[in-house]
């Protein structure tokens, strides 16, 4: 008999929203202003395309609501939700493969950390200068151009992760974990 | 007549050909050969993912006091009669601001990752940002011939300006409350650009006060074509060269000194510390010059003398990006520096 668990699948909603959001943080989408104001500016929504390297794109419009500042970028927000939608499938299903590996028959205990890697990638693809500065590794900057790929590369990883996790049995999304 | 209204079509479009692009000058200062510069371009945005500020709008002094704090950076220009200063805060986003300054096309550049401010005039062309880098500075591009140029080495390396110099002019880069000082009348770009960027916030650190990419001692983030460790990688020098030689002198040497004079590789040199803006300017000359009254204008420093003496372009630097393109630079400093 499935046995309903909400608290884990809200649990994951609420890491993919944190992710969502932590990547738009890490783009500089998401910032904070020492001098706290109320505005909305809307930009040349042409400028939606225009990427600043590669998959981080312009913002059309800018939030400020007290001390946070929200770039409005439609293709960031896009990928942002894909990656936090995704993470939080994986952390569901890693949720359910650790928890219910005998019932369900599963050879591998620890198979649902795979969902751990491409968050991992993901956490790195967000800004190349951040990431650099963090690092404060000289010469790491020569590889500075190929951080951006890391983001369509987490996303191919989370399908991928997401795929191994329901061929073992990982329930999906809208149904109970089976226990 | 068909021939003369040839000649006069031909004639037109090559001198609209001559503007689109801009002004060349005689070669700069190179340490390397051309290929080698090419050889170490690295890439760090996409071309023009760092958006140059093509239209930019300008604010009085009160309604800057309202974005900028007296200790903020700006970089400063003061052509045919006019004052304008560019926040380093906005810089910081853009690198470029094409303007026109009296009729005069210019283009503003700014490259956080070395700490340097360069002026350029720049014809009927444009400059943009390239998204790549030569020893961490900024390489720009020109929208006429997509020739390149990093901004420190200010000639062409790649395209149709290739081995050419560009035309400089003076900028400062300086504080908020020193520029205004100066210059109380001045203009400031605003930070109504067209292009969304929290004008509140570095990216790389604070120069008010100082910390994260800009501390002298913290690290720099891309490879460089010579390392030279007599200063700390970020310590800031004023940097000049000529078409024989590079200076860096030592800002603390400065000051203390008030007037540096210095006599290099069979030239005479005068740098003189400009206590309100903070800054070096320098002259190249043998005339005689009486250096003990010395006041200073909007175009700089006044005494006796300076009509004698040939201005030459100076401007601040981080040290690593300054040995890195200039490793034989002379180096003027008192303390155990010196070279």
């Amino acid at each position: 008999m499935a046995r309903v668990t909400p608290d884990a699948r809200a649990v994951a909603a609420v890491i993919g929203l944190a992710y969502a959001l932590g990547y738009l943080y890490a783009l500089g989408d998401l910032s904070t202003a020492p001098q706290p104001a109320w505005s909305l500016t809307v930009g040349d929504p042409a400028r939606w395309l225009d990427q600043r390297v590669v998959f981080q794109f312009e913002g059309i419009g800018m939030l400020q609501a007290g001390s946070l500042v929200w770039l409005i970028s439609p293709l960031n927000i896009l990928i942002a939700a894909a990656l936090g939608l995704l993470f939080a499938l994986n952390v569901d299903g890693a949720w359910a493969l650790w928890r219910q590996p005998a019932a369900c028959g599963m050879t591998s205990r620890g198979g649902g950390l795979v969902a751990a890697v491409p968050a991992l990638a993901a956490g790195g693809a967000c800004c190349a200068p951040s990431l650099l500065l963090l690092l404060g590794i000289p010469g790491l900057g020569a590889f500075a151009a190929l951080f951006a790929w890391l983001v369509p590369l987490s996303l191919v990883l989370l399908l991928a992760s997401r795929w191994w996790q329901r061929r073992r049995g990982a329930p999906p999304w809208g149904r109970a974990h089976p226990g | 007549m068909r021939h003369t209204i040839l000649l006069m079509a031909l004639v037109i479009t090559g001198t609209s050909e001559a503007l689109a692009q801009p002004p060349a000058v005689q070669s700069r200062l190179m340490d390397a050969a051309l290929e080698d510069y090419r050889d170490n371009i690295r890439t760090g945005a996409a071309k023009d993912g760092i958006p140059s500020i093509d239209d930019p709008v300008f604010m009085d002094v009160e309604a800057a006091d309202a974005f900028l704090a007296d200790n903020d950076r700006v970089i400063g220009i003061y052509m045919n009669g006019e004052a304008r200063a560019y926040p380093q805060r906005i810089l910081v986003w853009h690198e470029i601001v094409n303007d026109t300054v009296d009729g005069e096309p210019v283009s503003i550049t700014y490259c956080p990752l070395t700490g340097t401010g360069l002026g350029f005039h720049r014809n009927g062309t444009e400059f943009g940002v390239s998204g790549k880098l030569l020893n961490s500075n900024l390489v720009m591009y020109d929208r006429a011939t997509e020739s390149r140029y990093p901004q420190i080495l200010a000639t062409g390396i790649s395209g149709p300006m290739a081995g050419k110099g560009l035309e400089e002019f003076r900028t400062v880069f300086t504080e908020w409350g020193r520029w205004k000082e100066r210059h109380p009348d001045t203009r400031v770009l605003s930070t109504d650009t067209g292009i969304m960027r929290n004008y509140q916030q570095d990216p790389y650190g604070d120069y008010n006060p100082i910390s994260g990419y800009y501390e002298p001692e913290s690290r720099r983030m891309f490879p460089v074509m010579n390392e030279d460790d007599r200063y700390p990688v970020k310590h800031e020098i004023l940097g000049f060269r000529t078409g024989n030689h590079a200076v860096a002198v030592d800002l603390d040497t400065l000051r203390a000194a008030g007037v540096i004079e210095r006599r290099i590789e069979g030239e005479r040199y005068v740098v003189i510390h400009d206590p309100v803006l903070d800054t070096g300017w320098v002259y190249r000359g043998d005339a005689e010059i009486d250096t003990g009254e010395i006041d200073f204008g909007a175009e700089g420093p006044r005494f006796d003398g300076r009509d004698g003496l040939e201005p030459v372009n100076a401007f601040r630097a981080m040290w690593f990006a300054w040995s890195a393109f200039y490793p034989n630079t002379t180096v003027i400093d008192d303390g155990p520096g010196d070279a």
